[in-house]
């Protein structure tokens, strides 16, 4: 599903955030990456989605070598394929909940009736379709994750890529968004998260565990 | 002083007080004859010309009346002087037809739109009534060459003052360096007088008559 | 890009009220200098208007002395010098001036009228059709007659003579100038009588206006009437109209100074929005791009945001300049726009006539600047790689 090809990624001042890389995950399969900051897993991540390309190397996902795609594809596939969520949600507080989850579909000009109803299927899913007109600054942030979720799943996505989904949330919304986790693992989703909270190392749902330091496998 | 040159004085005065006025013909055309034709119908359209015998018996007529003798002397000199010399051109008044076109008429030789170039129309009216109109004299000889019987008469506008006149009697300047929409023109004129004038100012190589105009003269025109 | 993706616009909307304070800043400059530009505009087409429509009542030849550079009294014998002219069709010796009444600071334009000569001017022209003017009577617009009564002169007035003495004119009526307020203040009397009000000899004018009936001939007259009267300033109809094209020019003092300092503002702005944008608008278009967004998205989210500023805060500036020179008639800063060409403001009625090439200028120059100004460090951030995002 996803490959990446020894994938270094040199930043400007001969920042070595990558070095020669080579990973592979299965369709299906849920991969924690774990590692401190700065060890590389926010890149792994960012090169998966196609949001930065590899200075050496490829990055292959569903067959596509995605760093040569032109802007254009790579944004649709990311559309289509790649749902992301951030670790500060990166919600806009001004705009409606059903809005925020309409945000990636905005450009496609749909008819108001199809995308009312995308986001109401989404926002069911994850039970926040009672605040579907509110706010997303009026919400708790128990609420405003769930609906960064809903809005990384508005396309059915095969791909989740989440970034320290928990690292500003307490134990008790931490569990609540494994659960979820769980519930896309069951739908054969292929999920890759990037973190160092201890929550997610004892998980049977875990496929395999990827261990960066200094931008290198270990 | 001696009684001889105090007689000699009465007599030049008296002579000089009502003699008839030496003023140009231009003067009189543009300024006077305006104003005295203006006072003769505000105030004083009761003075009968026809009879007074002489220019100076109307002009105290005039000062003596009631309703124009209070006008100023300039005033009355202007009316006498209007209705001494009109009196005998009353009768030779002619109405010449307006050379106004609407926005429909086209010049039959050249096509162009008349209304565009309302200083410059001409016209050949024909005996049995039918009227042409041109865009200038090259084209209207043009056309009269072409179909030269019956007709009635001939009319421009005299360059300087735009009114209508015959041109069977008009004076027409060639070569000068003032064009009409066609290019090269014959300018026609009232009187020889502004023909020369217009020649002198406007490099003109010749003044000719009507009847002088051949299809050679026209066809230089265009060379 | 044919249908008006109203997403993207409601986006671009809550994104201009997210970032109020700044915007606010911008469409309050953006507006007041669109309005600034669009008010001179507006007087100097409407006064260009107005002054070409009065042309219509003006002779086609006007002839003033000079003597010393200074305009002086002309020789009512040289009229008769130039109707020998070819060409010249009719004329008249003019005697007019404005005559100042310090009791009550204002200027009276006296106008001398003859009923036997011919008036170009209707609304002249009617007034001696109705009334006989003789040399003790004039008569006044409304405005004079309020001035005079005010200074208690309510059925003649005096006035002062050069050597001193006084001149008693009888008020025989007064009349409305309707839409002609440049004649605001006229007062007709016979010639005469204003000979002897402004101190000219029996034989002086103030001027000599003559009429052409061939337009054609006008320029050629004008010339050789310039070479018969070295002294005088010869002034025909065409030279007028042609002068009233340039009256508002590129040169004129006001128009360069407002402009240049308008385009300098503006520009503060556009540098200050194309140097680039903030961390955090880059971290939003960096977050668009992760969701799914394309540069072509971005871009046209950030066109509406800037269509959205610039078409308001232009259309803004529009109707205020409109509203503050065609309704409220240009208070207190008109008069600098008029100032410069020695017109005063307050002689032209500001009706509503506007050269759209002007304002269309104004637009170009704002709008399309601001759009570009806003999409271009846009486009730049949006092309990077976006994985700041993920930090």
């Amino acid at each position: 599903m996803i490959k990446l090809e020894n994938v270094s990624k040199i930043y400007d001042e001969n920042i070595k955030a990558l070095q020669d890389i080579s990973l592979e995950f299965k369709e299906g399969e849920l991969v924690i990456l774990k590692g401190v900051s700065g060890s590389g897993k926010s890149t792994i991540l960012s090169l998966i989605a196609g949001l930065s390309k590899p200075t050496i190397g490829e990055v292959i996902v569903d067959g596509k070598k995605i760093s040569k795609l032109p802007d254009h594809f790579a944004a649709s596939y990311r559309r289509d394929n790649i749902g992301i969520v951030f670790q500060k949600y990166n919600l806009i507080p001004e705009l409606t909940v059903e809005e925020n989850v309409l945000l990636p579909l905005f450009p496609l000009n749909l008819k108001r009736e199809i995308m009312k109803e995308k986001a109401a299927r989404v926002l069911e899913k994850f039970t926040i379709a009672h605040k579907t007109g509110v706010m997303v600054r009026n919400l708790s942030g128990g609420e405003q994750q769930r609906v960064a979720i809903a809005r990384a799943n508005i396309n059915d996505p095969k791909i989740i890529l989440a970034d320290e989904p928990t690292a500003n949330l307490d134990e008790k919304l931490s569990r609540e968004f494994i659960a979820i986790l769980r519930e896309l693992k069951s739908k054969k989703r292929t999920i890759v998260v990037s973190t160092h909270d201890p929550l997610f190392f004892e998980l049977d749902f875990v496929d395999r565990v990827i261990n960066l330091e200094h931008g290198k496998l270990l | 002083m001696s009684l001889s040159k105090l007689l000699f004085l009465v007599l030049i005065v008296s002579a000089n007080l009502f003699a008839y006025p030496n003023y140009s013909h231009s003067l009189k055309v543009k300024k006077i004859y305006p104003m005295g034709e203006k006072i003769f119908k505000k105030r004083c359209s009761q003075v009968d010309v026809a009879a007074y015998s002489s220019y100076d018996a109307l002009l105290s007529a005039i000062q003596k009346s009631t309703k124009c003798g209070s006008l100023k002397t300039a005033y009355q000199e202007a009316l006498a002087l209007y209705l001494w010399d009109h009196k005998s051109v009353k009768k030779r008044e002619t109405n010449y037809p307006s050379l106004d076109v609407d926005h429909k008429e086209k010049c039959p030789i050249c096509g162009m739109f008349l209304y565009k170039y309302p200083r410059w129309v001409a016209m050949i009216e024909y005996k049995d009534g039918k009227k042409y109109y041109f865009d200038g004299l090259k084209d209207m000889f043009k056309y009269y060459f072409l179909h030269p019987k019956g007709i009635e008469n001939f009319f421009s506008r005299d360059y300087y003052t735009q009114e209508t006149i015959p041109l069977k009697s008009a004076y027409l300047v060639l070569g000068s360096n003032v064009y009409g929409p066609m290019g090269n023109e014959l300018i026609p004129f009232k009187d020889k007088k502004s023909a020369e004038q217009f020649l002198f100012d406007h490099k003109g190589r010749s003044i000719i008559r009507f009847k002088d105009v051949t299809k050679a003269t026209v066809h230089k025109l265009d060379e | 890009m044919s249908k008006i993706n109203f997403y993207l616009l409601e986006y671009a909307f809550s994104y201009i009220v997210r970032h109020k304070s700044k915007n606010i800043f911008i469409v309050t400059v953006f507006t007041l200098l669109v309005a600034l530009l669009s008010s001179l505009f507006f007087v100097t087409s409407s006064v260009t208007h107005d002054l070409k429509e009065r042309i219509a009542y003006k002779s086609d030849i006007f002839i003033q002395n000079y003597k010393a550079g200074m305009p002086a009294a002309i020789n009512t014998k040289l009229l008769d010098r130039l109707l020998e002219i070819e060409g010249v069709t009719g004329g008249k010796v003019e005697v007019k001036g404005d005559y100042y009444f310090r009791a009550k600071d204002s200027n009276f334009y006296l106008y001398g009228v003859d009923a036997f000569e011919d008036q170009e001017d209707p609304l002249i022209a009617k007034l001696l059709q109705k009334y006989d003017l003789d040399d003790s009577e004039m008569l006044v617009s409304d405005n004079v007659q309020k001035i005079m009564s005010q200074a208690y002169y309510k059925e003649y007035f005096n006035f002062i003579k050069p050597d001193g003495s006084l001149q008693k004119v009888n008020i025989k009526d007064s009349f409305d100038v309707g839409e002609r307020v440049e004649l605001k203040n006229l007062v007709l009397l016979s010639k005469d009588t204003l000979r002897k009000i402004f101190g000219y000899r029996a034989d002086e004018g103030s001027d000599i206006t003559l009429s052409v009936a061939n337009k054609n001939e006008l320029e050629f007259i004008s010339s050789k009437i310039r070479l018969m009267l070295p002294n005088a300033k010869v002034i025909s109809k065409d030279e007028l109209e042609q002068s009233y094209e340039k009256l508002f020019d590129y040169d004129n003092g006001v128009f360069l100074s407002l402009f240049i300092i308008a385009i300098f503002t503006f520009f503060i702005i556009i540098y200050d929005k194309a140097n680039g944008l903030s961390s955090e608008e880059k971290r939003e278009i960096g977050i668009l791009k992760a969701i799914g967004w394309c540069v072509e998205d971005v871009l046209h989210a950030k066109f509406y945001e800037a269509a959205l500023l610039s078409f308001f805060s232009f259309t803004l500036g529009f109707m205020i300049a409109f509203v503050y020179v065609f309704v409220l008639k240009a208070p207190l800063l008109g008069a600098i726009f008029t100032h410069e060409n020695m017109l005063n403001i307050h002689d032209f009625t500001l009706g509503v006539h506007i050269d759209f090439s002007y304002i269309l200028l104004i637009f170009l120059l704002s709008v399309p600047v601001y759009i570009a100004a806003t999409l271009i460090p846009s486009w730049r951030v949006a092309t990077l790689d976006a994985d700041e995002v993920m930090r």
